[in-house]
């Protein structure tokens, strides 16, 4: 046993001998960057080319788990190890990096530099990269949905390829007739497929809120809203166009939780989707798929999602100054004509998305719908918040309702009521725990502090 | 009743009637473990089979792949370091089991053989460390980490986890069942405690060791939360971050996942094949202790 | 003179342990409980202030610390059918019988393969229609004409259950509140995970733990009782079982603890806690709370009362497995 144990401890010596000559040495005299991202193709790509463009840096990956991963950076801050760069998703992830004073504010360090986030950016993103009027992180490219049709499917079916400006009822009446049966009469082909998570576009695309313009109160309620939850929940159950639940997994023999809408379409098991340019990046992969864009039906609002990432720079970082260069290398040509041509959704920055390469992708000439693309960007609008409450914890509470709505355990109306309240109850007890938020609160709402 | 027991079947007599019973028996077990091997090894059949299926094949309910894919598992080693990741987790979680299994041995060895006032009350407080949830000791143990310079090294994979209450508790419990006749004797013979433990008692725990051990490297090999905060660079990831790459907010390449997957298991496999032995073994050595 | 000489030893064989649990658990430890009587927030707008007992105040009003607590004992109703399926199956596993490596490993495979694979694995099983247990329910429903049956007696017909995608339960759980309707009777998501539960962990640790602890009875033990003519139950009640004290004990109180802390990876990787937060246990919540709402010290206050039921529920065992187990 002893002698076992003497071995084992040699081997393992030896082994770490080894490990360590396998250590590749850091290119010599270059400035290290590490930039907190998700791993995939594109991202590796945008690296080799800022590494390309600026030799005298090392810029390297370092990931974060798909989701729900800003546990990461929140840690290595606090233990003061932070990444000089890394990414937020959205505005309440963006708020969550502002208020833990991780974020490092370049509102003067863009204009020195004569950026003018403003000018250059579209509209829509601004909110993923701007708080109160200063700027904290640099929209990294924009995304908005339009709908993703499989064409092989439509002639399948003998349908025309719909084009936009279409509406609502005529997309139901059009995805009726591209369901497919079996003869058992189960659908095995939907007219149309799309994420339940989606349902923050719906009450965006039929004029409601989530939250009230000052972020004071939960509008969940609203009749806009609930008409837009009732809506996604007729296409399931009513109008049998969209999968339910049961059906999705049905259908599903892998595919996995969230992202499965790209997954099932890709596979050919949806005529239709709910879905953004991005999704290439996982499309291109598929053989054979033949694929058009139509803008999303609108009746008279015509507003979509916007959504993408913004690139924030630690402010602890001692490398802060150097970290503005792969800022200004997201606001350059080479990198969003790479994000163009890599479809990881549209350049943040407007000029770029009118380039003859940006409409007509060489590498991919079957690509033909690109002006979709860049035409519904300019409808976009980006997602509520509300300073005044976590934006996870107010998602804990709106996804649990949500979710009742769409196993169709509960009634819209109730489900609506019952989220706004809790969100509300969530907001007064943060104002409780936080007494600068208190401030700004009653400052908007003009009540008086109830002492 | 269909319970057997170790060592019961050579003991029977040899006759007819025995023979009969014996061969009864021996086919109900097998009968009944085939059925539930079969439970357990169905889904990871189709799993293989999913590892050689094309993205669109993987959604279709078709098990066996029209066109088997082997080079799914190429690709693998092509778009990620897979060989490197590969090495990092064997490496971590090996010696992460050889340092718990010494240092739990040890502690075990004070708490089950050795007589000294407090014992039990401080097994107890190990055991209490045993009910506290990791999540919360993340924050603490993290700024530590970066204190001591481990960030972003083997080490700090390593250290953190080669001490264990599970460990000692674990073995504490072999080490009870075995005779206290045997370190005894060895002591009236002169043996100092440290020989006691190399010579007598780590000897009969081997089963408890290699248990242990198996348990150590499982539950290491597949670490995902503290490796994915505490590691940076790229060439000490370990497999469950590197398979990260698969299963990205722009979908998921399920095929690529299972390929990966069932390279993942391959190393398991072979250790849990090469020490179960050992446990076994342990029947041979039950008859020493009489 | 032994004794002090013993504790000497003792000392020496306990340092090296000693030293990593000073550094890597007590002291994190107290600096937990330290901050649960805080309002540490990882936002900085929140002032850091010592709060004493206001957050554990606030978790008895917290609705959704009760109902995830229900859901964590709930999830451990595996936990004895898992325990005994593994006794018996290390029992049967003990034997010399040709191929018997091939067996243990097939039987430990699940618990080598963990997350992501796993997780797609199980979703395919639960397939409301294709998935192999929903075949098997629809054949016996349909073979049994169970649906006519109830039609006839004015019942609405009996389905297969949607598992992972539903809310229903054996006991009839509500979702948002804490009671028993009958509109929640069934099976659903949390019946799904004991169910995957129960089958990783059959074949798994504990198996191998039993199977340790079979192999180290002396054989002479069971040849005595068998010349006393005992029969195979006798020989497993007499000799068996008591000699197995000791492992069962070990995992008695392993299983609780980690019942009790579990449903981290589960909600993580396979139902991120849902549908409607059926499958959210304390341990995710505690991880929710503190790395997605960073409010560190009411997730440190919710560890230490995770940490009191673990205690108090491992003391009874202990109690317990005195007098039981004569360990």
């Amino acid at each position: 046993m002893k002698v076992f144990f003497a071995i084992t401890f040699c081997v393992l010596v030896l082994l770490s001998v080894v490990a360590w000559q396998m250590k590749p040495d850091p290119p010599p005299g270059k400035i290290p960057l590490v930039w907190v991202s998700d791993d995939n193709p594109a991202r590796r790509q945008q690296i080799a080319l800022f590494n390309q463009l600026h030799p005298e840096y090392d810029l390297r990956l370092d990931p974060r788990a798909s989701t729900a991963g800003m546990e990461k950076v929140m840690l290595q801050s606090l233990a003061g190890v932070g990444p000089d760069v890394f990414d937020a998703y959205g505005p309440s992830e963006l708020d969550a990096f502002v208020r833990s004073g991780i974020a490092w504010d370049i509102t003067d360090e863009l204009a020195k530099r004569g950026v003018d986030l403003e000018g250059e950016v579209w509209p829509a993103i601004l909110p993923t990269g701007i708080r109160e009027e200063r700027v904290y992180g640099f929209p990294a490219n924009v995304a908005v949905d339009a709908i993703w049709i499989n064409k092989d499917l439509f002639d399948a079916a003998g349908e025309r390829y719909p084009e936009g400006p279409w509406t609502w009822a005529e997309f139901i009446e059009l995805a009726k007739r591209l369901n497919v049966r079996d003869a058992r009469g189960r659908i095995k082909q939907f007219g149309f497929l799309c994420d339940w998570w989606q349902w923050p576009q719906f009450i965006m695309l039929f004029g409601g809120h989530i939250y009230s313009e000052d972020g004071t109160r939960c509008v969940i309620d609203s009749p806009e809203a609930i008409e837009a939850i009732q809506f996604m929940r007729d296409l399931m159950y009513k109008h049998h166009i969209m999968p339910t639940p049961v059906d999705e997994a049905t259908m599903a023999t892998m595919g996995g939780w969230g992202s499965g809408t790209i997954t099932y379409f890709g596979a050919g098991k949806g005529a239709m989707a709910l879905g953004g340019r991005w999704w290439l990046c996982t499309l291109r992969d598929y053989e054979g798929l033949n694929l058009g864009v139509v803008e999303i039906p609108h009746e008279e609002e015509r507003i979509y999602r916007a959504y993408g990432r913004a690139t924030i720079i630690n402010r602890y970082s001692p490398r802060r100054e150097d970290a503005l260069n792969f800022l200004l290398y997201q606001a350059g040509k080479e990198y969003n004509d790479l994000i163009n041509q890599q479809a990881d959704a549209l350049a943040a920055i407007v000029r770029y998305n009118y380039t003859p390469e940006f409409l007509h992708n060489p590498e991919h000439p079957e690509e033909d719908y690109n002006e979709v693309w860049r035409d519904v960007v300019k409808y976009g609008r980006s997602d509520d918040w509300s300073p005044f409450v976590n934006g996870q914890t107010a998602m804990r509470i709106l996804n649990k309702q949500l979710d009742l709505v769409k196993s169709d355990q509960k009634p819209v109306p109730k489900a609506m009521r019952d989220a706004a309240r809790e969100v509300n109850e969530e907001i007064a007890k943060t104002l409780e725990m936080d007494p600068s938020l208190r401030i700004k609160y009653y400052r908007l709402t003009g009540r008086e502090r109830p002492e | 009743m269909r319970r057997a027991h170790p060592g019961t079947e050579e003991k029977r007599p040899g006759d007819f009637s025995a023979w009969w019973y014996r061969r009864g028996r021996f086919t109900a077990s097998h009968v009944l473990l085939v059925l539930m091997a079969v439970t357990m090894l169905v889904p990871f059949m189709w799993m293989v089979l999913a590892s050689f299926k094309s993205l669109q094949e993987v959604e279709q309910l078709n098990p066996i792949p029209s066109v088997w894919r082997f080079e799914n598992y190429l690709n693998v080693f092509e778009q990620v370091s897979f060989a490197r990741y590969y090495f990092n987790s064997i490496f971590i979680a090996a010696w992460v089991t050889f340092l718990q299994c010494l240092t739990s041995a040890m502690a075990a060895y004070a708490f089950a053989r050795l007589q000294w006032r407090g014992r039990d009350t401080v097994f107890r407080l190990y055991l209490a460390t045993l009910m506290i949830p990791g999540v919360v000791l993340m924050i603490p143990n993290y700024t530590l980490m970066v204190k001591l310079h481990l960030l972003d090294s083997y080490l700090g994979l390593i250290v953190p986890a080669s001490f264990s209450a599970f460990g000692t508790f674990l073995l504490r419990q072999f080490m009870l069942t075995i005779p206290s006749a045997l370190d005894e004797a060895a002591a009236i013979d002169g043996a100092s405690p440290w020989q006691i433990f190399w010579d007598v008692i780590m000897p009969l725990s081997r089963a408890g060791l290699v248990t242990l051990g198996i348990f150590t490297f499982l539950g290491n090999y597949g670490s995902f939360f503290w490796p994915l905060i505490l590691i940076k660079s790229e060439h000490l990831r370990t497999l469950p971050i590197g398979m990260l790459y698969f299963d990205t907010v722009y979908g998921r390449q399920t095929n690529l996942i299972m390929a990966a997957s069932v390279m993942n298991i391959i190393p398991l496999v072979i250790l849990f094949v090469a020490a179960q032995k050992h446990i076994v073994r342990g029947v041979q050595l039950g008859a020493v202790k009489g | 003179m032994r004794r002090r000489h013993e504790l000497r030893a003792a000392l020496g064989f306990l340092l090296p342990n000693l030293i990593g649990f000073g550094v890597f658990t007590a002291g994190p430890v107290l600096f937990s409980l330290a901050i649960s009587i805080s309002n540490w927030h990882l936002h900085r707008t929140v002032a850091f202030q010592w709060i004493a007992l206001r957050n554990f105040v606030e978790l008895l009003h917290d609705r959704d610390f009760w109902l995830y607590s229900i859901n964590t004992a709930y999830l451990m109703l595996g936990i004895p059918v898992a325990i005994a399926g593994s006794l018996f199956l290390a029992i049967v596993l003990s034997q010399r019988l040709r191929g018997i490596v091939v067996y243990r490993t097939l039987f430990y495979l699940p618990t080598f393969t963990s997350g992501v694979a796993l997780m797609l694995l199980w979703k395919a099983l639960y397939n409301p229609e294709f998935g192999a247990l929903n075949a098997a329910i629809n054949w016996w429903l349909d073979s049994l004409h169970l649906n006519e049956l109830v039609q006839a007696l004015g019942g609405g017909g009996v389905s297969a259950p949607t598992w992972l995608l539903s809310t229903k339960n054996m006991l009839g759980l509500d979702v948002e509140q804490i009671r028993i309707i009958p509109g929640q009777w069934g099976l659903g998501a949390r019946d799904a995970l004991i169910i995957m539960g129960i089958w990783i962990a059959i074949g798994g640790n504990n198996m191998l733990l039993y199977l340790a602890g079979v192999s180290n009875i002396p054989p002479e033990l069971v040849e005595a009782a068998q010349l006393d003519g005992a029969g195979r139950w006798a020989i497993f009640r007499n000799v068996t079982w008591p000699q197995l004290a000791p492992t069962t004990f070990f995992i008695v109180v392993m299983s609780f603890i980690g019942g009790l802390q579990g449903g981290f990876e589960q909600a993580r990787v396979m139902t991120l806690g849902g549908p409607a937060g059926t499958t959210t246990t304390i341990s995710y919540y505690i991880y929710t709370k503190a790395f997605e709402e960073f409010q560190i010290g009411y997730a440190a206050a919710l560890s230490w009362v995770l940490f009191s039921a673990i205690f108090v529920i491992t003391m009874i065992n202990w109690r317990l497995g005195h007098k039981e187990l004569h360990y």
